[in-house]
């Protein structure tokens, strides 16, 4: 029989907040142990959470940036669990009234619905020590703002999961409401899967695999997962309900709790903050104020005169597209800095395994370059020499065509005279040439270009060259 | 100056007077509180913790400040908190082996308001265990004792404070007030209480037993001295986002005026057959000096006053059962010495930390949000809190303020209700509305039983009301002839 998958995801994304969502910690990633903590976010006795409204005003984008409805009235709830990495045993969140709700994302082939987005606290972090046999708790990320994104369950494969992921994440980066690292955690999933005969209407009964951490392993847990309830079903076995851990190495999930185990989280609202209430003008405050959304930016690069490609590869990773614009406010040709970018300088990106932004060169730097290449100051393969030492070093271009003398000479005598001396030393080739075998040309003029070096204009030699060639 | 004459009857305003008259200095005033207090603690078991260290520095430093002429309203004034308060460096047990051990780095919000204006604070006062009681019986630290009969409860769960001001142990006291915890010991113990209307005084610091309830109040032998303890602490605190941002200026203004042409709604569910002759005889009698003062008595009616208690401990106890879940052992508190596994840990660190009632509790609030249980108890809980609140909107259109009994009967026998937890709970009827609807209510003196055991009256008002409530409540003790307890 044939199976359709049916899948749900709860994303979680950290909010770029400076501080933490109900004190006034630092909420940055990292660094030593329990050094960011206080009575409010380590729940010591007496102490009460306070709302960072920046928090709110970071959902809100969110939820713009994902279609949704932003409600006027939100409340927090108390959803109680006991584990180490809890200090409080209970999570605050939104159960009843979430900030967002009702949107969509467009992942091109379909609409993937969004039911709501709720901001809620993120838990500490236990660290097993598997020799000493103890575990220890660092409450660092305790407290750390996050809004949980919740799907109707309208997708059907890994690949549309992961393009929805990856489309969310692309979004919250651009509406700067998370930087969406989902190797360091700021981004992770989980994903609800049940499977179904292909003409059936009813959903089959589904598991929950926690905490996904790229993309990769969506897909990879998806198709497990798939492959593992099809076969329980075609041995007449039952599909449990629970929750599963992906293993990333092995490839296989594994049971952390059946249903019967669940939890019951036993919500009630949070007593001691009030209710949140949003105005129509607050919120349309935020929406004027949203930055550039991927399609808007793509829409813009089109109407610059790129092509889709090019315009598709440069808003898929935010910051190249930032570093584009950047270069394009200081040397005004598009076309000439895109390619400059997607030829040039992502390769190299690509090779040094370091991300746009962990290269600290200046976008105005690789503009001038540009400008260099287009005018002629330097020649085009200069300028791949030039770009590469400009990323090593973060010289300015102009210095290092300088130093290694490779800006082009516009004087003709020392062409005019290599020129002559080339033709002496290859008379078979002249010869041939003007027996009409232009193929000879292109050996003359590369006999030119080494002897004169890099610093000679192409244009210059080739014309200097016919012209010697022809009379 | 005999300093010990004095205290058995002095006010923080006649202290505050002979502090700046230089009749005798806060190190000398703190000294002579603290020796009687730590005479009499044996007896009534008022403190659980005295720092003689700390109340005669802080001594020190008000009688730097008179000097300096920067005397405040509670400049060196000896007082006690309850141990519910967070007090830096100074232990605050919530009289629970869970906390046995458990000194704060940091000071509740109320505590920095009472250092600000440099009041001296000699201890920390016995209590229920995490608030949960009425009689102060419940502390892991052993009862508190009434002294005006040492064989009987103090009330609770306030009871340290009470029984500490009431034996001048202390000049006043800050207690909490969640189902009536502050009124009912003022009341068994002979003193004046005030629970302020929720949100007047920051809740940061004060250990959560029911966060939607809670509420810091004050205690003395007159209203005036718990007016200005809660001048001092009732203040806008970014710390609370629960806290009233501007609760009021001064709750101690137009003393003068009196009650006359004050509508006092007497509502008759609060005089029913579970109040004793006793106390219902010392309620109308205070009603009718009320009228001899100028004041009109009008009769109101709070229908579903019946349906009080059981609203109070579904919610309350739900809260608490959330609110107390951060004590496993893991961080701070008593951890068990067996069990291996974290479920474990947490299993028995809190089967040891928590007394019984505690333990009721937890289950009864657990039980009440469960899943499939939370419509038919919590949420219907949740109803009729705000059908209460309507009620007691719709009342006070029609009088200023309602006068009931504090509790049903003066302090009973120590140990009296231990086999029947919810005939206590019920005893809580004339208190715990003022909590549901977070409103304002004083409790004072109005008399003494045929035992001489003192008998309580409450004057509950709207959102903050507390000036006319202290100022009516004020003008009935000018008129009341007060009786010390012989300690």
């Amino acid at each position: 029989m044939k199976y359709q998958t049916v899948i749900g995801l709860e994303i979680h994304a950290e909010l770029l907040t400076h501080s933490k969502v109900f004190c006034s910690c630092s909420a940055e990633f990292g660094g030593e142990e329990n050094i960011r903590v206080c009575p409010r976010c380590s729940g010591m006795p007496g102490s009460l959470p306070l709302f960072n409204r920046g928090a709110a005003e970071l959902a809100v984008k969110a939820g713009l940036a994902l279609n949704c409805k932003i409600n006027n009235f939100s409340a927090f709830d108390r959803k109680n669990y006991f584990y180490p990495d809890l200090p409080k045993a209970y999570q605050i969140t939104q159960f009843n009234h979430p900030i967002c709700s009702d949107g969509y994302v467009d992942i091109g082939t379909k609409k993937i619905r969004i039911n709501r987005i709720h901001i809620e606290e993120d838990a500490g972090k236990l660290i097993h020590d598997e020799k000493r046999k103890i575990s220890l708790a660092d409450y660092n990320r305790c407290g750390i703002p996050l809004i949980e994104i919740v799907t109707e369950p309208d997708i059907r494969s890994a690949e549309e999961a992961k393009a929805f992921t990856a489309e969310v994440a692309l979004a919250l980066k651009y509406a700067g409401v998370c930087d969406a690292k989902m190797e360091q955690g700021s981004l992770r999933c989980d994903v609800n899967i049940s499977i179904m005969p292909e003409s059936s209407k009813v959903f089959g009964t589904r598991t929950e695999i926690k905490n996904l951490n790229s993309l990769r392993s969506i897909g990879r847990a998806i198709e497990y997962e798939f492959s593992r309830q099809k076969k329980l079903l075609e041995s007449g076995e039952r599909v449990i309900q629970q929750t599963l851990h992906w293993n990333d190495a092995t490839g296989v999930t594994t049971a952390l709790r059946s249903k019967e185990e669940a939890h019951d989280y036993r919500y009630f609202p949070e007593p001691d903050i009030p209710p949140m209430f949003i105005t129509d003008e607050e919120i349309n405050t935020i929406s004027k104020a949203m930055p550039e959304m991927p399609s808007a930016r793509k829409a813009r690069y089109l109407s610059l005169g790129l092509s889709d490609a090019d315009a598709s590869l440069l808003i898929a990773d935010k910051a190249l597209s930032d570093f584009f614009d950047l270069a394009v406010k200081s040397y005004q040709n598009p076309k000439s800095v895109a390619s400059m970018i997607i030829v040039e300088f992502l390769r190299h990106i690509n090779d040094s395994g370091f991300s746009v932004e962990e290269i600290a060169l200046p976008p105005a730097d690789l503009a001038q370059l540009c400008k260099m290449a287009d005018e002629g100051t330097v020649s085009r393969s200069a300028a791949k020499d030039i770009l590469k030492q400009m990323l090593k070093t973060l010289e300015d271009p102009m210095e290092i065509a300088k130093k290694e003398n490779m800006l082009m000479s516009n004087d003709t005598s020392a062409v005019e005279k290599t020129a002559d001396e080339i033709l002496a030393a290859n008379p078979k080739a002249v010869e041939e040439y003007r027996g009409g075998s232009a193929k000879v040309f292109g050996f003359l003029m590369g006999q030119m270009c080494r002897t004169l070096g890099k610093s000679a204009n192409p244009a210059i030699i080739k014309k200097i060259l016919e012209e010697k060639l022809n009379s | 100056m005999n300093l010990k004459a004095i205290l058995k009857t002095a006010t923080i305003t006649e202290l505050s007077a002979g502090l700046k008259n230089k009749n005798f200095s806060s190190v000398e005033l703190t000294t002579a509180y603290l020796e009687r207090a730590k005479a009499l603690n044996d007896k009534t078991n008022a403190f659980i913790t005295i720092d003689e260290e700390f109340a005669l520095k802080s001594a020190e430093k008000a009688d730097e400040l008179i000097n300096k002429g920067k005397q405040k309203p509670l400049t060196g004034i000896p007082l006690s908190v309850k141990d519910n308060i967070c007090t830096e460096n100074i232990k605050t047990t919530c009289a629970s082996k869970m906390l046995e051990d458990f000194t704060p780095f940091y000071d509740a919000t109320a505590i920095t308001r009472l250092k600000k204006q440099g009041a001296v604070i000699i201890g920390k006062t016995n209590m229920d265990e995490f608030a949960m009681g009425s009689s102060s019986g419940t502390s892991y630290f052993g009862g508190v004792k009434n002294p005006y009969d040492l064989t009987r409860v103090s009330g609770g769960s306030s009871g340290g404070s009470a029984a500490a001001v009431s034996a001048s142990m202390c000049v006043a006291a800050l207690g909490s007030d969640t189902g009536g915890s502050v009124r009912q010991p003022a009341a068994f113990c002979g003193i004046t209480g005030l629970k302020p209307t929720y949100g007047a005084v920051s809740r940061y610091g004060l250990i959560a037993f029911a966060s939607s309830f809670d509420q810091i109040g004050t205690m003395a032998k007159t209203a005036e001295d718990c007016g200005i303890l809660l001048n001092a602490i009732a203040v806008k605190d970014e710390f609370d986002a629960t806290c009233h941002t501007a609760p009021f200026k001064n709750c101690l203004k137009d003393m003068e005026k009196g009650v006359e042409k004050l509508k006092i709604g007497l509502p008759k569910e609060f005089f029913g057959d579970d109040i004793s002759g006793d106390v219902k005889s010392a309620v109308f009698n205070a009603a009718k000096t009320f009228e001899k003062m100028g004041a009109e008595i009008v009769e109101v009616s709070l229908p579903d006053l019946k349906y009080a208690v059981a609203a109070y401990y579904l919610i309350s106890s739900a809260e608490a059962a959330s609110n107390l879940s951060r004590y496993d052992g893991i961080k701070y508190g008593h951890r068990s010495k067996t069990g291996k596994s974290y479920e474990d840990i947490i299993k028995n660190s809190r089967s040891e930390g928590f007394g019984d009632e505690v333990k009721r509790r937890i289950m009864l609030g657990n039980y009440a949000l469960s899943s499939g249980y939370y419509e038919a108890y919590y949420n219907r809980a949740v109803k009729i809190r705000q059908k209460l609140k309507a009620e007691l909107d719709d009342i006070f259109k029609a009088c200023d303020f309602i006068l009931t009994p504090t509790a049903p009967t003066t302090a009973y026998k120590i140990g009296s209700f231990d086999k029947n937890p919810v005939k206590m709970y019920s005893a809580d009827i004339c208190t715990v509305t003022a909590n549901i609807a977070g409103l304002p209510a004083i409790s004072t003196t109005c008399g003494y039983d045929k035992k001489g055991l003192p008998i309580g009256m409450s004057l509950m008002g709207k959102a903050f009301s507390e000036a006319t409530l202290i100022r009516a409540a004020s003008t009935f003790e000018k008129v009341f002839e007060r009786r010390e307890a012989q300690l």
